[in-house]
């Protein structure tokens, strides 16, 4: 089984340099034979990886624990389920899966397009090839997920690490694989017009919807990791600024800015150069991330491990990518000249380049922030952490500006907006989001920049309503219909435009989400049977400490009862599963009580099965479910987007996304008040945290290994946590200030990598300035280069006087027929 | 030549297919005492096999140059369905444009400017479907057929009509299209003359 898995992936590899040759030389000599030859090669790499991607599969449902990446990430007594996708579930697994999904879509995209683009797809095989081919080499040299055991071999696996058996976790790697695969599509569309010299705007329209269903599953596959670290890790967030995250984060953003900026190019003819580079980065970026979080050079709680050698051949392809990539964008830059001119700062082209700026900077910023700490190792010999205060600070003004570039972009026009338009179109969202300002004030909000968010929200809410409500009547004056048939109409009609309003409308409840998280109340409380704590209004009372066991794990479940205003709400049962061989490494199963309100996030921090105590954390989450409400409904408005081109690919993309809104509000629906019974029971007063701890708890790295702030480590009885935090509130019984603690943690440690983000001081003041200088740089680039076009004469219009008369009466009598 | 080819590709697709089936089907009765999970990976890696052989087929069969002729004709009508496709899709921007100018978020010079670059991409498309074939000329015939006149052959492709109105190349006297840089034919720089 296994020899016949290597002999398949060196088949596959023999194939990719054979599609190569074939196509290179068939769009050399011009021989279509040749050029069909590497296409039907191209294929054949889909049919045998597919071919070996079931031999491995069986090899884990049978346990053919003899393949060492078997017996490593699968047992016995495993279900079903979690036997296959284990296949994903370790490094070099993970890789053949890459080239397995990259096979099939590239596959996918080279039949649909190959009669369309036909003078690319031969270059399109060339690029898609190369690239599966490095991973090939990859698995054949250095990670063979064939490579079996040289002697004996085991009687049975090692299993899959117990975090990893959860629902959200199977489907979480694929749906960002096929996201970061998928955007490999752009690029070899990109390339090949580049080698080509095609570079008109047919390559944009090839790639814009693969780009467009990529960008989804990036998104579908970022949300899933959230819910995943919501309800797997245990402490009560969603987002932890890991590398790994990061690295799913980073081509998201430059193929959101892409998604935009190719609007710019197909209505204006603009930014042509800008374009190509942003497809070039995006790719960079998903290879970069993979390189991240399989070489080693970052540390994280869910990157594969150290592995200096395939850090060597990652640097070595990314160096390829890159000179390669850029080496043909200058030999080409003369074909690329376009046709630049900004007649306005205040038009749509103006905002989009805005948007760019933004999104371009968050990537930076982002990538930036990840690697410090590889970078201060390099330099200062100390290795730093840049953990979630650092981004946080950061993020949230970034965020907020796009937020607001959200609302404003729809409303201005293409070209130029006169001042009149401006007042007109400006006149209701603002008013919305003055409304919306000082209602929240006259409730006496306390959190300004949660106020702000919410404000920005009810603008961008306010711009989407009335490009619907002032389309539909425009719409409706023209076909005379009411205005809700005038509503579906004009989203039918046009559907990349108003799908894409839909996915703003996404964002906006996803940073109605964030804003809540300014409103989270977290305690730690010591429960015995019978005794109750309160936080917020919810009061929890612990009933039971109960164990049980399936064969696969054994079970610790604190049975509780939530009450609010003395009326029951729900039973819930958090609990600590210890899975057989990895009972060292428990996994935290949260109980979560979901509304549209807040959540209560029930931990089951440690417990004493003797005394029958429960050690608990208690999280109240307000809007968190708007988050994924959020992007529920983002994943609908790029489904509704991506159906002008294909129907396929609508239903394709719809199906994924939906399910989990649908899974989502169903469990929201489900966990709804039931009984109501009388609370009763002795409350105890929770763990008492000042302001200040609280905040240090943040800034604080826990020394178990974990690399996460003391508030942050999921890990179960953590002796290092428990240190820090003892250490913690020493210090702050001393009467210690804010500086003081930190300077105190620095002194204890030796080094400032005991803190979550670098002091501002020698040269990690380069960690604080650096962003500053590229945003501003950036921002200077931008805005000398747009100068120079608004200076540029724009030529005189053609006119239609080239136009034969007959030819434009039909094209009337066309456009009449089309509605 | 055509028909066989097309038989013998349908017959190959067919026979992988069937050989694939089949040999599912015999794993299914000679593995016995395996766990269902794995009779059905085992059955479906056979299967996959299958068409790892359809893939490596339509690998060499262009060498043999047994379907060059179909292809061919396929190609014909896959172009036509790209230009049709992008005719649309250039209207439909058209469409676009004049709805921005009815919600008032567009000037009329400007939308004057971006319509004209439109209609003038579209009605080169329009051209290029002409151009095509005798296309429109067919449709013409069949409209007549079904309306039960008898086509008199009068029906002048609008395609031929336009081809006419279009200049003529001052270097070799071939006609070329409103939008061409450089002459199709003797490769002159149009632009540069016209300017």
């Amino acid at each position: 089984m296994s020899f016949l898995g290597s002999y398949l992936l060196l088949a596959a590899f023999v194939t990719c340099a054979y599609a190569i040759a074939a196509s290179v030389a068939g769009a050399r000599r011009r021989s279509q034979r040749l050029i069909e030859s590497g296409i039907g090669a191209f294929y054949l790499i889909a049919a045998i990886m597919s071919v070996a991607s079931s031999v491995i599969v069986y090899a884990f449902v049978v346990g053919d624990y003899s393949i060492k990446y078997v017996q490593r990430y699968s047992d016995s007594v495993q279900p079903l389920f979690y036997k296959i996708t284990s296949y994903w579930g370790g490094l070099d697994g993970s890789i053949m899966f890459w080239v397995f999904l990259l096979s099939l879509f590239g596959s996918a995209a080279v039949y649909v397009n190959r009669e369309r683009h036909r003078e690319l797809i031969p270059y399109v095989v060339v690029v898609i090839s190369a690239v599966q081919m490095f991973f090939l080499f990859l698995m054949i040299i250095h990670n063979n997920p064939f490579e079996t055991y040289l002697t004996e071999s085991p009687t049975d696996g090692a299993g899959l690490n117990p975090l990893l058996q959860n629902f959200y976790m199977a489907i979480h790697p694929p749906t960002m694989y096929i996201g970061f695969v998928g955007l490999t599509i752009p690029y070899a569309f990109g390339m090949a017009a580049l080698i080509t010299g095609y570079l008109d705007d047919s390559w944009v329209r090839a790639v814009r919807r693969w780009t467009m269903i990529s960008w989804l599953f990036l998104s579908v596959g970022l949300a899933l990791g959230m819910v995943w670290a919501y309800e797997e890790l245990g402490w009560g967030g969603y987002w932890g600024w890991d590398p790994v995250e990061n690295a799913g984060l980073l081509p998201w953003f430059t193929a959101t800015a892409f998604l935009h900026s190719v609007r710019v190019q197909e209505q204006r003819g603009m930014l042509r150069v800008w374009n190509v580079t942003l497809v070039i980065l995006t790719f960079f970026l998903t290879i970069f991330g993979t390189f991240m979080t399989r070489s080693g050079v970052v540390q994280s709680v869910h990157a594969f491990g150290e592995d200096p050698e395939l850090a060597r051949m990652f640097i070595i392809f990314m160096a390829v990518i890159l000179t390669v990539s850029f080496g043909f964008v200058l030999y080409r830059l003369p074909l690329l000249r376009a046709r630049n001119e900004l007649d306005s700062w205040v038009s749509r082209e103006a905002a989009f380049l805005a948007n760019n700026w933004i999104l371009l900077f968050s990537a930076f910023f982002v990538l930036f922030a990840t690697m410090f700490p590889t970078l201060s190792e390099a330099v200062t010999g100390e290795r730093l952490t840049v953990g979630p205060p650092f981004f946080n600070r950061w993020m949230l003004p970034i965020g907020l500006t796009l937020l607001l570039l959200t609302g404003v972009g729809p409303l201005l026009a293409w070209r130029k907006s006169t001042i009149r338009n401006l007042r007109d179109q400006f006149l209701f969202p603002v008013s919305a989001a003055v409304v919306t300002a000082s209602v929240l004030a006259a409730l006496g909000m306390r959190v300004w920049v949660s106020g702000l968010c919410f404000a920005l929200c009810a603008f961008v809410v306010g711009t989407i309503s009335q490009e619907f409500w002032r389309g539909a009547r425009v719409r409706q004056r023209a076909t005379g219909t009411d205005v809700f048939t005038a509503l579906i109409g004009l989203t039918s009609r046009n559907r990349r435009r108003y799908g894409g309003y839909i996915v703003h409308v996404g964002i906006v409840l996803i940073f109605l989400g964030f804003a809540g998280a300014g409103f989270k109340q977290d305690e730690q409380v010591l429960l015995r049977p019978g005794q109750q704590a309160q936080v917020s209004d919810f009061v929890v009372r612990l009933d039971a400490v109960r164990v049980t066991d399936d064969g696969q794990k054994q079970m610790i479940t604190a049975h509780t009862t939530v009450f609010r205003d003395g009326e029951e709400l729900a039973r819930m049962y958090p609990a600590r599963w210890f899975f057989r061989k990895h009972e060292d490494e428990p996994t935290t199963e949260v109980a979560i009580r979901r509304t549209f309100g807040e959540d209560v996030y029930l931990v089951l921090a440690a417990f004493d099965l003797e005394e029958q105590s429960a050690s608990m954390e208690i999280v109240v989450n307000p809007l968190v479910n708007w988050v994924w409400l959020g992007f529920g409904v983002l994943a609908l408005g790029t489904g509704i987007a991506l159906l002008p081109e294909a129907a396929f690919a609508f239903a394709m993309a719809r199906m994924p996304a939906n399910a989990v809104t649908t899974s989502l509000l169903l469990l929201s629906l489900l966990v709804w008040p039931a009984a109501v019974i009388a609370q009763s029971g002795q409350t105890v007063p929770t763990v008492n945290r000042g302001a200040l701890e609280r905040q240090l708890e943040g800034e604080i790295l826990c020394t178990c290994g974990c690399r996460r702030p003391l508030n942050d480590c999921g890990m179960f009885s953590c002796q290092g946590r428990a240190t820090q935090t003892a250490k913690l509130k020493g210090f702050l019984a001393e009467g210690q200030d804010h500086e003081a603690v930190i300077a105190s943690f620095v002194r204890d440690f030796g080094s400032e990598s005991v803190l979550a983000a670098p002091v501002d001081r020698g040269f990690n003041r380069l960690a604080w300035l650096f962003p500053y200088l590229v945003a501003a740089a950036a921002l200077i680039g931008i805005v000398t280069t747009t100068r120079r076009w608004t200076r540029q004469v724009p030529p005189a219009p053609a006119g239609e006087a080239g136009l034969d008369p007959a030819l434009s009466a039909r094209l009337d009598d066309e456009l009449r027929n089309l509605d | 030549m055509n028909s066989e080819t097309s038989t013998d590709s349908i017959a190959a697709w067919q026979l992988f297919t069937l050989a694939g089936l089949v040999g599912a089907t015999i794993t299914v009765f000679v593995s016995r005492g395996q766990s269902t999970a794995g009779i059905i990976f085992l059955s479906f890696t056979i299967f996959t096999a299958a068409i790892v052989g359809v893939a490596t087929w339509r690998t060499f069969v262009p060498f043999t140059g047994w379907d060059d002729q179909g292809r061919r004709q396929v190609f014909g009508g896959r172009t036509r369905a790209a230009l049709e496709r992008e005719k649309t899709l250039v209207l439909r921007s058209i469409k676009d444009l004049e709805f921005d100018r009815a919600m008032g978020k567009v000037s009329l010079n400007d939308f004057d400017q971006m319509s004209t670059r439109l209609r003038t991409r579209a009605a080169r498309l329009i051209r290029d479907l002409d151009a095509g074939a005798g296309y429109r000329n067919e449709i013409e015939k069949e409209i007549a057929r079904r309306i039960g006149r008898e086509f008199q052959g009068q029906v002048v492709s609008a395609g031929s009509a336009i081809a006419e109105t279009l200049p003529f190349c001052s270097q070799c006297g071939q006609r070329h299209g409103l939008e061409d840089r450089f002459c199709k034919h003797c490769g002159a720089n149009i632009q540069e003359r016209r300017e």
